[in-house]
């Protein structure tokens, strides 16, 4: 005989659980409120959209508005960023579709398909607005170039256009440390089953 | 009509809770965090409760549900112990014809489920159930074929840390 069939009779046998719940606390469960991992996506998430665009509210946007009519850069900067918005709207609409998706009656599978889909909008929002960043940083830094051409030496030039790159770098750099620390620890357990039940597909 | 759900919720839920049990007793090793993750099974049951049709039995569907939040809803509070606590569950087999070899066979099969990883787990918590491969395999999401393969390396597994 198979030896886990004995240790099956033992879980046949095993006791109902001592302490039920009655209908009240089951009750009063059920009208807590949840603290999965789903929830804290979705919480994470409007937090990241929020965060990301309230940043503008740091910024003294007439200053800001003048340096880039001195560059010429206004018509880059306000179309870039009406498209922005719309983009934003758009991350949005489909963060919140994904989210509205994900059902507990879905296959185990399926249900960890969309909660990964769903985290992955946020990401691609993020990983946007990163690299709408680095445009702007770019540009602004061409545009100051070229409309200083004239005063600055070689070495100056070179000067500039390192260290922009690197302040760049390093501020992107953090910002995706930062990021995937946030969905690392949220996630690592998630995606490890995930590829768990995806490997099989694979391997047959 | 909310009044009426509730009620009916609430009675299929007490008689079957045995099942949410033996989940969070899979799933964790402590009383506060089966506590916790029979909580979290309890909101999900409820928040899907009005599209359960009934075109299969409430247990059956309480299955996935459950299964499913402890897969990939649940996240295991910080206040948690890490160590193994078993002794805090009752394990105790029925007083009548008193006979501690199950009540040990059952401590190691509990102790020994425990090591495997998450999906391991549901599929042999689904075994021990006598869930059909059908079931199984609908539950997980994946093929007939695939929940057997995966089934008997997880039954090799656990023989291992049972027998090894």
């Amino acid at each position: 005989m198979d030896v886990l069939e004995n240790y099956k009779k033992a879980w046949d046998n095993q006791p109902e659980e001592v302490s039920k719940f009655s209908a009240i606390e089951i009750y009063k469960m059920a009208q807590s409120k949840s603290s999965s991992i789903v929830k804290w996506i979705f919480i994470i998430g409007i937090l990241e959209f929020i965060v990301l665009n309230s940043l503008y509210f740091f910024i003294d946007m007439e200053e800001a508005n003048k340096e880039y009519e001195k560059l010429g850069l206004e018509n880059f900067i306000f179309y870039s960023q009406l498209a922005a918005y719309a983009i934003l709207f758009y991350f949005l609409s489909m963060f919140y579709k994904n989210y509205k998706r994900i059902s507990t009656i879905d296959s185990t599978k399926t249900l960890m398909k969309k909660i990964i889909k769903t985290r992955k909008t946020v990401r691609n929002y993020v990983l946007f607005n990163l690299g709408y960043l680095a445009l702007v940083m770019i540009v602004v830094t061409i545009a100051t170039i070229n409309t200083s051409f004239d005063d600055l030496n070689g070495k100056q030039l070179l000067l500039i256009t390192v260290s922009t790159l690197i302040a760049t770098l390093l501020f992107l750099g953090v910002l995706w440390l930062f990021y995937q620390l946030i969905y690392g620890i949220l996630l690592r357990k998630l995606n490890r089953n995930y590829k768990e039940l995806a490997k099989l597909d694979v391997s047959n | 009509m909310q009044k009426d759900l509730e009620t009916k919720f609430l009675s299929d839920f007490e008689q079957n809770q045995n099942i949410a049990h033996k989940i969070c007793r899979v799933y964790t090793t402590n009383q506060s965090a089966h506590n916790d993750l029979f909580q979290e099974i309890t909101i999900q049951l409820w928040k899907n409760y009005p599209k359960f049709r009934g075109d299969s039995k409430f247990s059956t569907w309480m299955y996935r549900v459950a299964l499913n939040t402890a897969i990939s809803l649940y996240r295991k509070s910080t206040r948690s112990i890490k160590t193994q606590d078993i002794s805090d569950f009752a394990y105790k087999i029925k007083a009548t014809d008193y006979d501690d070899t199950e009540e040990i066979q059952l401590k190691a099969l509990y102790k020994a489920i425990h090591k495997l990883n998450d999906i391991d787990k549901a599929l042999i918590f689904l075994y021990l159930e006598d869930k059909p491969y059908k079931e199984i395999s609908e539950t997980l999401g994946i093929t007939s074929v695939n929940a057997r393969v995966k089934m008997n390396r997880a039954k090799e597994k656990l023989k291992n840390i049972l027998n090894p």
